[in-house]
């Protein structure tokens, strides 16, 4: 991204593989908002091409990682390190809302940030299957739509590193699994590697070869994911691997209640 | 758009029901009219308080035919036009100024607060010791009346664009004027176009007031002088004209908003 400053080091970093993922190295990153600990000392390192879900129970900072991430906040300690190419990677996010301007078409909303690239948005518009709505506005589309215009305004520029901060937390049950496949079917095309926050275990176990847990700014679980892809929500071995990753995420709230129950005694 | 809507088919009850819907809102004026011109008429009211309906619009007609009317209606035309072009200009580009600077806004924003609060009438007899009761005189009130309707509504349109898509934005790499041109100033438009339309309603207000000061033509001029004269059914066209007028300026108004607001359902 043009903003970052820290992005200045990647530059010096080994290319990463095929030139189309980047490989992400968090060292030490830390922040902090009043004196409260939202990131603590977090190190990561992320293989190109990879696709990393990060889960966590809401305000565990997991939003603020990807944001620093992409540079959107500024770390108080440590070094967000992108590589990729041997040139400055590129790197998008997926917001939860669309943010999409309400003024522009939907073309033009993909188009956005790129010179006379009206050719390029028509293709990123027919990739997500909205070829036939490129002269709308975005208040006639469907939540579920504007999300796909949202990334299709992500893989125009070509991403090595796609940060989606919980995309498709707004929609329904079954856009939201049409647009999981979608984002699947993307990533497995183009290699970018993607960073995916979520608050759902089942999608971060669909999509993810790794899930990562947040807690109290640290990561407290980094698990494989092996299954096979495309993956069967209904088969045991997925429906144990959710079980395991929810328990353990809903583990940390047992903890707390008996926490402050000790506290009460 | 994608759904294009289906013609709608007009059955043949629902036709003459639908022109009554039309001209209900109608119905009150035309009814006062009719009672107006059967009173004067009848001698129940003196046309010294009010001429019929009749008499006015044969004096509209006289004033047409003989060309004042035109005269005094490309003047005052003229004075809302120069009026509002430089009020409103400059709350405008005060507006923008400072809506988007937050070192502006401290050095400015405070004073122009406190010369709001000062009525613009209440200016009259120091413009009139400062411009004389030219153009001048005019032009200034007009200005200082206007441009404050449109500075809060920039200033307050600028401020309140949605900083979500300001940082989406930048995270796409626009910056500087791209930003300000395409997220920041459509962001704000809403809010100026609200300003647009107070400041038109405002401005003839503002000339009414002008041209009743002092004046050698305009509308104002005309109605102050067949006042003079005892000639009801001229002022009573001026009045209309000025009706007229202020209609005129909303609907353009609501003109432009419908075109630069397009993309808003709610302008449909």
């Amino acid at each position: 991204m043009q903003i970052n400053p820290i992005e200045e080091n990647h530059v010096s970093e080994a290319a990463g593989q095929g030139g189309h993922g980047a490989h992400l190295n968090l060292r030490g990153l830390g922040k902090q908002y009043g004196g409260r600990t939202v990131l603590d000392a977090i190190n990561l390192k992320i293989a190109p091409g990879e696709f990393v879900a990060v889960v966590g129970r809401s305000g565990c900072g997991k939003s603020t990682l990807l944001r620093a991430i992409a540079g959107l906040e500024q770390p108080d300690a440590g070094q967000v390190r992108i590589g990729g190419g041997g040139r400055r990677p590129e790197v998008r996010m997926m917001f939860q809302d669309a943010r999409l301007l309400p003024w522009k078409t939907v073309l033009q909303n993909v188009a956005l940030g790129i010179k006379g690239g009206e050719a390029r948005a028509r293709e990123a518009l027919a990739s997500v299957g909205l070829a036939d709505r490129a002269g709308d506005w975005p208040a006639v589309l469907s939540g579920g739509q504007r999300q796909r215009v949202a990334l299709a305004r992500a893989l125009v520029h070509e991403p090595q590193l796609l940060l989606l901060d919980e995309p498709l937390g707004a929609l329904d049950a079954l856009t939201r699994i049409e647009m999981q496949q979608l984002i699947e079917a993307l990533w497995t095309r183009r290699g970018f590697t993607a960073v995916l926050v979520t608050h759902d275990v089942q999608e971060a176990v669909v999509l993810a070869d790794r899930i990562l847990l947040i807690e109290e700014g640290r990561l407290a679980l980094d698990l494989e994911v092996g299954l096979a892809r495309p993956r069967a929500r209904g088969s045991v071995e997925f429906g144990s691997l959710e079980q395991k990753v929810l328990e353990r995420v809903l583990r940390t709230q047992a903890q707390f209640v008996d926490d402050k129950e000790i506290q009460v005694a | 758009m994608a759904h294009p809507a289906t013609p709608r088919r007009s059955s043949p009850l629902s036709s003459p029901r639908r022109l009554l819907a039309a001209l209900a809102p109608w119905a009150l004026p035309i009814l006062l009219v009719i009672v107006w011109q059967v009173a004067a008429h009848t001698g129940l009211l003196s046309s010294r308080i009010l001429p019929e309906p009749w008499a006015v619009a044969t004096a509209f007609w006289n004033l047409a035919v003989s060309g004042e009317l035109w005269t005094h209606l490309k003047v005052s035309l003229w004075r809302a036009l120069a009026g509002f072009v430089v009020g409103a200009g400059l709350g405008l580009l005060l507006g923008l100024l400072n809506g988007s600077s937050r070192r502006a806004a401290t050095l400015l924003d405070t004073t122009l607060q406190m010369v709001r609060n000062i009525p613009a009438l209440a200016l009259i007899p120091l413009v009139i010791l400062w411009f004389g009761i030219d153009e001048a005189a005019k032009l200034f009130l007009l200005s200082v009346g206007v441009f404050f309707p449109m500075y809060l509504n920039t200033f307050h349109g600028i401020r309140s664009v949605d900083p979500a898509l300001i940082e989406m934005a930048r995270s796409y790499g626009l910056s500087g004027w791209r930003l300000y041109r395409d997220v920041i100033l459509p962001g704000a438009l809403p809010s100026i176009l609200v300003g647009v339309r107070f400041s038109l309603g405002l401005v003839w207000v503002l000339l009414i007031v002008a041209e009743t000061i002092s004046a050698q033509a305009g509308i104002g001029y005309m109605t102050m002088n067949a006042r003079e004269f005892l000639q009801t059914d001229v002022v009573l066209v001026g009045v209309l004209l000025y009706a007229l007028l202020g209609k005129a300026a909303d609907l353009s108004a609501r003109g432009l908003e419908r075109h630069f607001l397009r993309w808003n359902p709610a302008y449909h």
